[in-house]
Order: C-alpha cells, then structure tokens, then sequence
C-alpha cells in the first residue's frame, strides 16, 4: 500500500480544518471588526457578513453590497452577550444533517463561540430599532467600550457587562429564568 | 298517546334552553374589532423574565418585519415614532416566560433543547383602552438557532394583528 507524502497530508489536514480558522486573524485597523449583521440594518440582508467601525461619529456597517451606519449619539442601549454557532454551517451543515451513522449529529458537536453586540438607536423620526451583530469572541466589549467613549448610551456599565455572576438591574440581561 | 305531553314539554325546555345558550354567547362574545389602516409597535417588555437583549431586540425587529410583510396595513409605525397619528392601534408585548434551549441539544439529541417565549400581547387604541389581548408563543425544536423563535411569534402576532384590525385582512 502506497503512503501519501508529507504534503499531501499537510494539505488535506489544512482543508479539513480551515472552517476552524477565526475571521479575527485577518488584518483590519483597531476600531473595526469583523461581524456578522444578524438583522437590524434597514439596507443589508439578514446575515450578512461585513466590517463594523467607527468613522466620523458613526457606526458604520460596510461589504461588498452595501454600506450603511447610525450616528453614534444616536445609539440608546449598547449591550454584549456571547453565544455560540456550529463550525459546519450554511449549506454545508445543512448536508451534514443527512450524514449516515449519525455523522450529521456528531458534527453538530463542533460548536465555535462568538461574542453579541446588541444595539439599539432612533431614527430621525423618533423611531427605535434594533440591531444584533455577532463576531469573534473578546472583540465585543472592547468594541463596546469604544462606542460608549464616543457618546453612546449604555444600560449596562462597561466593567459589569462580562460580570455574570453579578445582578443586572435592567430588564434587557442575559440570564435563564 | 299518554307519552305526547311529555315529549312536547322535553321538546320545549330543550328549545328553550339551546336558545338562551345562544342569546347567551351572542351577549359575551366580544365586538368586533375596529379595522385600522396603521399600527405602532412598542419595544417588547420583559419585567417579570429576564429575556437577553439580543431575543428582546429580534423580537421587536421580526414583529415590525411580518407585519410589514403580511400587509393589511398602510403604516406600520415603530416605538417613540413622532408620525404615528390618526387611526391607529398599539401593540404592547410583555414576555411572560422564557425557556433558552440549545441549538447543539436539538441537533444531537432532536428531542431536547427546545427554545420557547410566552409573550402576552395587548391591543389598545390611542386612548390606552384595550381592543383585544392574546397570549402567543414562539419555538424551535429542531432546525435553527434559538433566535429563530422570536420569528415564530412575530408570525402569529402580524396574522393576529391583520385578522382582527388590518383593512385589507386578506394576505
């Protein structure tokens, strides 16, 4: 029996595992991240991927399809929590779920962990919205902090926002009945 | 023969009484709801549970999404809109019980891990009188994340909406 090369098994090993490989290893300047906007922005479809900064006095959501933003003064709430997704999602996962011998539910096992970033702004009319965006874990609260220190309002003060443990007093907090 | 009386009279009492059942329902039935061309949508509540922002925040957004979508209405107005005048009905939604499941339960175990919201919906005018109220749902038990179950209730919250207010009621 013929054994691959050293190569061969490098690459396959590097294909079978790139799904694991974090989006925040890609290089972007230090107020903009990488996210996906769960839903929220009026202009963008619901989980769309794209990169989340400040500019301007704006927060502005931007790819290859759109771009769009809220000033920041506007922002009533800001708010970050943590979730988690599966590795082999989209179409892909989707097929997974078909696997035999129960492959599909073994797969499912592969969860990778994100942070939330949970806004909520008026419009010019008055009007309250909301947006969710997810990304890669730790990049929620520092983003948090950036957008308090530029005006924007928060429920939950900044150094207690990680602090589960703690009460919340607010209504809009993360915790099972 | 001497059995006649007595059926005439059973006859009678039971005609009788499935009448005052009827005029009976006919006086506790509710009124038909006055039929709005706008609704205003507040920000779902959730005093009683503790609901994360991100379930509060999608709730409120899918709501205002359906019923957009399933029509009926010519405006729909969000929360703290200055042009929501004129004839107009306002949703207020309080979540009275919430179950977070777990997306990798459901698809391991299929059975398990349900994620569920009670939410207790009530419509009133622009006087603060109350038009109706209902208690909704939303799930997920098998396929999605449990964001998803915010999509379930905004579903049955705009058919509610639209069957009871919309002009155009027909989808």
């Amino acid at each position: 029996m013929r054994v691959p090369s050293n190569k061969v098994t490098i690459g396959f090993l590097f294909l079978l595992f790139s799904p694991l490989t974090l989006p925040s290893f890609a290089q972007q300047p230090a107020d903009a991240v990488n996210v996906v906007q769960v839903m929220g922005f009026a202009d963008v479809k619901p989980n769309a991927k794209g990169s989340l900064k400040l500019e301007n006095g704006n927060l502005q959501f931007s790819n290859s399809k759109a771009k769009t933003g809220v000033a920041i003064s506007s922002l009533d709430d800001v708010i970050t929590g943590n979730d988690s997704q599966r590795v082999f999602r989209g179409t892909f996962g989707t097929l997974t779920l078909l696997a035999p011998y129960g492959g599909g539910r073994f797969l499912s096992l592969f969860r990778a962990k994100l942070d939330t970033l949970t806004i909520r702004y008026r419009d010019a009319g008055g009007g309250l919205h909301g947006a969710i965006f997810t990304m890669a874990v730790g990049k929620a609260d520092p983003f948090k902090k950036l957008l308090v220190a530029q005006g924007a309002r928060t429920s939950i003060p900044v150094q207690d926002d990680s602090n589960s443990a703690a009460p919340k007093p607010d209504a809009a907090k993360e915790q099972k009945p | 023969m001497k059995r006649l009386p007595v059926i005439t009279v059973s006859l009678l009492l039971l005609f009788g009484i499935c009448t005052g059942v009827t005029e009976f329902h006919a006086q506790t039935a509710p009124p038909p709801a006055k039929k709005v061309s706008a609704i205003q949508v507040l920000m779902i509540q959730s005093e009683e549970v503790k609901l994360p922002a991100e379930f509060q925040v999608s709730l409120y957004e899918n709501l205002i999404q359906q019923l957009q979508k399933q029509g009926g209405f010519e405006h729909v107005y969000r929360d703290g809109d200055h042009s929501a005048t004129g004839d107009v009905v306002i949703l207020h939604s309080t979540v009275r019980g919430f179950q977070k499941g777990s997306e990798m339960a459901r698809q391991v175990t299929t059975v398990s891990g349900k994620t569920s919201i009670d939410v207790h919906c009530q419509f009133t005018d622009r006087d603060g009188a109350t038009v109706l109220e209902h208690d909704l749902n939303g799930k997920v038990r098998f396929l999605g994340g449990n964001l998803r179950a915010t999509l379930d209730f905004a579903k049955k919250a705009a058919k509610l909406a639209r069957d009871n207010f919309a002009v155009k009621s027909g989808s």
